[in-house]
């Protein structure tokens, strides 16, 4: 039963603050399924502003006690200002080492990159430079026709997917971060190609994928069979083809599928508040999916900005969020809860009021497809070590 | 659920409470919406409470008003008389019998101790509304504390003279075993002169979204969060006289169920001092309010409580 | 090659975790700090030379205290995980 690859527990056990630096609204691609609504070339971060966030951050050590921080990178696409990320990167070693942080003793730069400049010479000195801090995953949706599907490149007609452009570049980033993961997002158009997309990125040698359906509200009456027929078509491929001890997919999870306890079980779901996000304007966010141009229908929430700091009273819903007060009764009654997931910012847009306290269940009948194929994955792979070890023992 | 239902009269109706209610508005009631309202908070069986300007109404919109039972909230000859300047208390005729809202800044209320309890003398009940909340800071937890302090011995004095003074800062805490906050939105709903409904007057004066209207009904969107059980960190709270006002809520904090750093501190400043309240009139009866506990906390904000809570 | 031949406490885990997250970081800052900063570049130095006799001072101590199994040609290695020692060999 130990032969069975899990997905890497995140750095610091997922307690380090994180601290995102929106330094473009800009990128490259133009993908179809992408959140971020007000994409433009215009907003990019200035140095001023990155630093003004910097010497406040810093500033206030004794406000942001965890042990560790995350500089977090992101877009559009963050490589595009390479040289800016790389200026504070390194004024961020600097000034962590000049004030005696904490921080300087257990932090990492990550980048979720659409890939497409990897191997450029700049990109690739940074790596060189800060590669014990560095954690880099490259988006890449699986086979070419499922990623062009919906990664296409911006302004261009007729339209022109961008797999190749990035598949290139995964060989140099596997030998670079071995242990490489990346993330695949699932719309309606994307569910018939699920099983061969996570072998294909398999094939690859990625061995970890990390796999969610979109939160927003586009699922179609059936896709919720289709999704299931998919995964238990994945399920059968990952076990028949003795996948399962070197590969993980993250829709496959011991955890999720059980009901929940409302006491025990309550914490919420996602980070936003514990994070803080900084934009161009210099403007912080309790998490990227809070500004402007992530957001279709709600106004920004903006909790202070890098000249005055940040407004704690606007932390505080965030902070004392749980799992019940924001979710309607039949979540809180939920059989197979576990492991149906939210995004407060898409919560936030999605809401009858201005409030985050109340839980979107657009992926409802999504996640219990996923439930259904994931019992049928263990069953399968549990009867199957099972048997091996009992012939084994013959 | 609804239990009562407050009527501004019109745009100049006085504030009794932490909003302004100034405004460039000069609606005032209709006749007509007035008939439904009382019709509709008859149907419902709300307790009405009506908002008075300074200036007098009509003899028409006065009949409609007397034909329900209901509470007058004014600037002067009302049940509950609403005084919002210092200056005018010194004018101010108090008499026992009647409720008094004074609204003041949080500096002038500490400089006006004497006078304060000058008036505790007058007046049967005397509820303080400080109308910069968002203006108090940490540096200030030590003045108010004091100043609590220093009004203790008045009430336990009018006390020995058979007078049972209440002071909504300091007495209220002793009388209650659970909450007991404004609850608007969930116990209460304003109707406005405009023939819409608010979460509280200061929904209205503060250009809010409306929740209905007397034609259409009540439609108050995600209702469950202006219920105790949905705001996470007053449901763990035992600062049972707190008003957890919502439109301070959302002001400060952009959440109706969240209450501000300064409310829950002002608010755990007012419990710390009942506690010396109470152990004084035990003092004097042993057996007072024998129902009441007030146990020491080590916290001024619950909030920090649950952030220790979640980092466990 | 790599061999498991024993493991340390989760304490004992933590302790040389801090010190390897420090030198990396230390080492790092040393490509972008230069001797114009000499006030910093001297502190650096300085905790450099410290933080790897610190790093040094563990596996020795470490080594003694649970006796692993040990080659010439051959170093160990923490899985800072799971707490596991691996003797590490060329192959």
């Amino acid at each position: 039963m130990e032969n069975i690859k899990n997905l890497r527990e995140p750095w610091e056990g997922g307690v380090a603050k994180n601290i995102t630096f929106i330094v473009t609204k800009d990128c490259q691609l133009a993908c179809k399924y992408c959140y971020l609504v007000g994409k433009n070339d215009k907003e990019r971060m200035s140095w001023e502003i990155a630093k003004q966030a910097i010497d406040y951050i810093l500033s206030c050590e004794t406000d942001f006690k965890e042990k560790s921080v995350i500089w977090d990178f992101i877009g559009g696409e963050p490589f595009i200002e390479i040289d800016l990320i790389d200026k504070i990167c390194d004024y961020l070693k600097l000034e962590m080492y000049r004030l005696r942080h904490h921080w300087f003793d257990s932090y990492r730069f990550s980048f979720s990159t659409n890939g497409i400049n990897y191997d450029s010479p700049k990109v690739q000195n940074f790596i060189k430079k800060n590669h014990q801090h560095l954690s880099i995953g490259i988006t890449i949706d699986g086979t070419q026709r499922k990623h062009d599907l919906n990664r296409i490149w911006k302004g261009e007609l007729p339209e022109r997917g961008s797999y190749k452009d990035v598949v290139r570049n995964i060989p140099l980033w596997l030998s670079q971060f071995p242990g490489g993961a990346t993330k695949v997002t699932i719309s309606t158009d994307d569910i018939p190609y699920i099983k061969e997309s996570v072998l294909h990125l398999f094939s690859l040698g990625i061995k970890e994928v990390n796999i969610n359906v979109v939160f927003e509200d586009v699922w179609n009456p059936d896709d919720d069979k289709r999704f299931e027929e998919q995964l238990i078509e994945l399920a059968d491929a990952i076990i028949d083809g003795d996948f399962y001890s070197e590969y993980a997919c993250s829709f496959f999870a011991k955890f999720i599928g059980k009901p929940m306890n409302s006491t025990t079980d309550n914490q919420n779901w996602c980070g936003a508040g514990k994070m803080i996000a900084v934009d161009a304007a210099g403007n912080f966010y309790p998490c990227t999916r809070f500004a402007a141009y992530s957001l279709r229908d709600k106004k920004p929430i903006i909790i202070g900005n890098v000249y005055d700091g940040i407004e704690k009273n606007l932390l505080r819903p965030f902070l004392t969020l749980d799992r019940t007060t924001q979710s309607p009764h039949k979540c809180i009654e939920c059989e197979v809860a576990s492991g149906c997931a939210w995004c407060q910012g898409e919560n936030y847009d999605a809401a009858d009021t201005d409030t985050i306290y109340q839980r979107s269940t657009a992926i409802c009948k999504m996640h219990k497809a996923r439930v259904r194929a994931n019992n049928y994955y263990w069953n399968k792979l549990y009867r199957k070590l099972e048997q091996e070890n009992s012939s084994e023992s013959c | 659920m609804l239990k009562y239902l407050i009527v501004l009269l019109d745009d100049n109706a006085v504030s009794y409470c932490h909003y302004s209610s100034k405004t460039e508005r000069e609606v005032s009631i209709s006749p007509d919406v007035l008939k439904k309202t009382i019709f509709w908070a008859m149907r419902e069986n709300l307790s009405v409470q009506f908002v008075y300007s300074d200036v007098d109404v009509s003899d028409e919109i006065a009949s409609l008003i007397d034909t329900i039972d209901h509470t007058d909230i004014g600037p002067s000859d009302a049940d509950i008389i609403v005084v919002d300047d210092w200056n005018d208390v010194s004018t101010m005729n108090f008499v026992k019998g009647r409720s008094y809202v004074l609204r003041s800044g949080f500096k002038d209320l500490l400089t006006n101790g004497e006078f304060l309890k000058f008036i505790l003398s007058l007046v049967d009940r005397l509820n303080i509304v400080i109308k910069d909340v968002e203006n108090f800071s940490d540096s200030d937890i030590e003045e108010y504390k004091s100043f609590l302090d220093s009004l203790i011995p008045t009430i336990v004095g009018e006390y020995r003279c058979g007078h049972q003074v209440q002071l909504n800062l300091l007495t209220d805490r002793l009388m209650l075993t659970e909450m007991n906050n404004c609850n608007a939105g969930y116990e209460s709903i304003t109707l406005a002169p405009n023939g819409e409904f608010y979460i509280c007057p200061a929904f209205y004066f503060n250009n809010q979204k409306s929740v209905g209207d007397i034609d259409r009904g009540l439609e108050i969107k995600n209702s469950q969060l202006y219920k105790l059980d949905h705001a996470p960190i007053c449901r763990i709270c035992d600062a049972f006289q707190c008003k957890r006002c919502v439109w301070l809520n959302k002001k400060m904090c952009r959440e109706v169920n969240t209450p501000s750093h300064q409310q829950c501190v002002m608010a755990h400043v007012e419990r710390c001092a009942s506690k010396k309240l109470l152990d004084e009139f035990r003092k004097i009866d042993s057996t007072f309010m024998s129902e009441i506990d007030i146990p020491e906390l080590k916290y001024l904000d619950p909030f920090d409580n649950i952030i220790k809570q979640n980092n466990k | 090659m790599k061999k498991e031949v024993g493991r340390v406490t989760e304490q004992e885990r933590d302790e040389i975790k801090n010190l390897f997250e420090r030198r990396n970081g230390l080492n790092e800052l040393a490509k972008i700090l230069t001797t114009d900063n000499q006030e910093l570049y001297e502190r650096l130095v300085k905790d450099l030379g410290e933080t790897s006799s610190k790093f040094q001072d563990w596996w020795n101590r470490m080594g003694e205290k649970y006796q692993w199994e040990s080659l010439l040609n051959g170093n160990w290695e923490i899985d800072f995980n799971d707490c596991t020692i691996y003797l590490v060999t060329e192959a």
